[in-house]
């Protein structure tokens, strides 16, 4: 009869100790919300990485940080271009906690298990302007989201550099998508063969 | 009473005066009685202040990037654009091990102004 209560009880703490470890919470990764597409699988395999060529067409930046632009954009400004280019970026924060008396009882907590979450979402709006006309506008939105736990969180500055970068690489590929129409917008009508 | 103690006690809150080229961050922290011991360093850009439970604290910055911060063990940061010149954060202390962790929390204006008003007087 000995060995079998000790027997029980080392299963019982390696047990509790494997729970323990399971319940420790891994350095998250960011969580950036997937964007909707229309596009096939195929389609976006075939398209080429919104960084790799540079846009068809120069443009002036009117509104916006010219240190705080889609690459693409950043890539496609000249002084005396004949397009203009207006780009507005906005956050807005948002968090959730576990309230502090549940977490203080929950032994998880002191494993550390996610304590809560911090988000940022940031919205983007371009336009490009010939002359007094707007011949393209897009936007785009990026949500971003940690976890932290009683040992470790993240900075929002982080966050919001990773949302930044999110919805500015999504602004990229919808340029990278309508790049030839706007070519051909600045490029005019093709002229006519005489007879 | 003792919880009473360590609230901040001032003037209710006033809205900061700004020169053209100046921006104002307000940082506030509403009153908790968890971590109300707990008083870090928040620094604005070249400002650092402590702020206690039910306090806050005006940071006017020349206008443009500013970066605030504040660290016990672990720390936080907000990156404060140029454009709007107003801006709220909100100041929380959080779990920690040996110490409560700091928590910069941006807030938008509609809900900061009512918050900021209902909380929180000006830190001395």
């Amino acid at each position: 009869m000995g060995p079998m209560p000790t027997r029980r009880f080392e299963s019982l703490m390696a047990l509790f100790i494997a729970a323990s470890i399971a319940g420790c919470a891994t350095q998250q990764p960011y969580l950036v919300a997937p964007q909707i597409s229309d596009k096939t699988a195929d389609q976006v395999a075939d398209e080429p990485h919104a960084s790799a060529r540079p846009l068809p067409y120069k443009g002036r930046l009117v509104e916006g940080d010219p240190a705080e632009l889609p690459p693409a954009v950043a890539q496609a400004l000249s002084p005396n271009a004949p397009l203009t280019f207006t780009y507005r970026e906005e956050l807005t924060h948002d968090e959730y906690h576990i309230p502090m008396i549940i977490s203080a009882l929950d032994p998880v907590t002191y494993a550390g298990s996610p304590l809560g979450d911090y988000g940022v979402t940031a919205n983007a709006t371009l336009t490009i302007y010939q002359g007094d006309k707007a011949i393209a506008d897009y936007t785009a939105k990026a949500h971003v989201s940690k976890s932290y736990n009683l040992y470790s969180e993240p900075k929002h500055s982080e966050l919001e550099r990773a949302a930044r970068d999110a919805v500015r690489e999504r602004i990229d590929q919808k340029l990278y998508g309508d790049a030839d129409r706007i070519a051909r917008a600045v490029a005019g009508p093709a002229p006519t063969v005489p007879e | 009473m003792i919880a009473a103690g360590c609230a901040v006690t001032g003037r209710p809150f006033e809205k900061a005066s700004l020169r053209s080229n100046d921006q104002v961050i307000y940082v506030y922290r509403p009153y908790s009685y968890f971590g109300s011991l707990v008083k870090p360093s928040v620094t604005c850009g070249e400002d650092t202040a402590r702020i206690g439970p039910g306090g806050y604290h005006a940071f006017v910055e020349p206008a443009g990037k500013v970066l605030c911060s504040v660290e016990t063990e672990t720390a936080d940061e907000v990156e404060i654009p140029a454009d709007p010149r107003v801006h709220y954060i909100r100041e929380e202390i959080g779990w920690g091990t040996m110490i409560g962790h700091p928590h910069l929390n941006p807030i938008d204006h509609d809900l900061a102004q009512s918050e900021i008003q209902s909380c929180c007087v000006a830190e001395p």
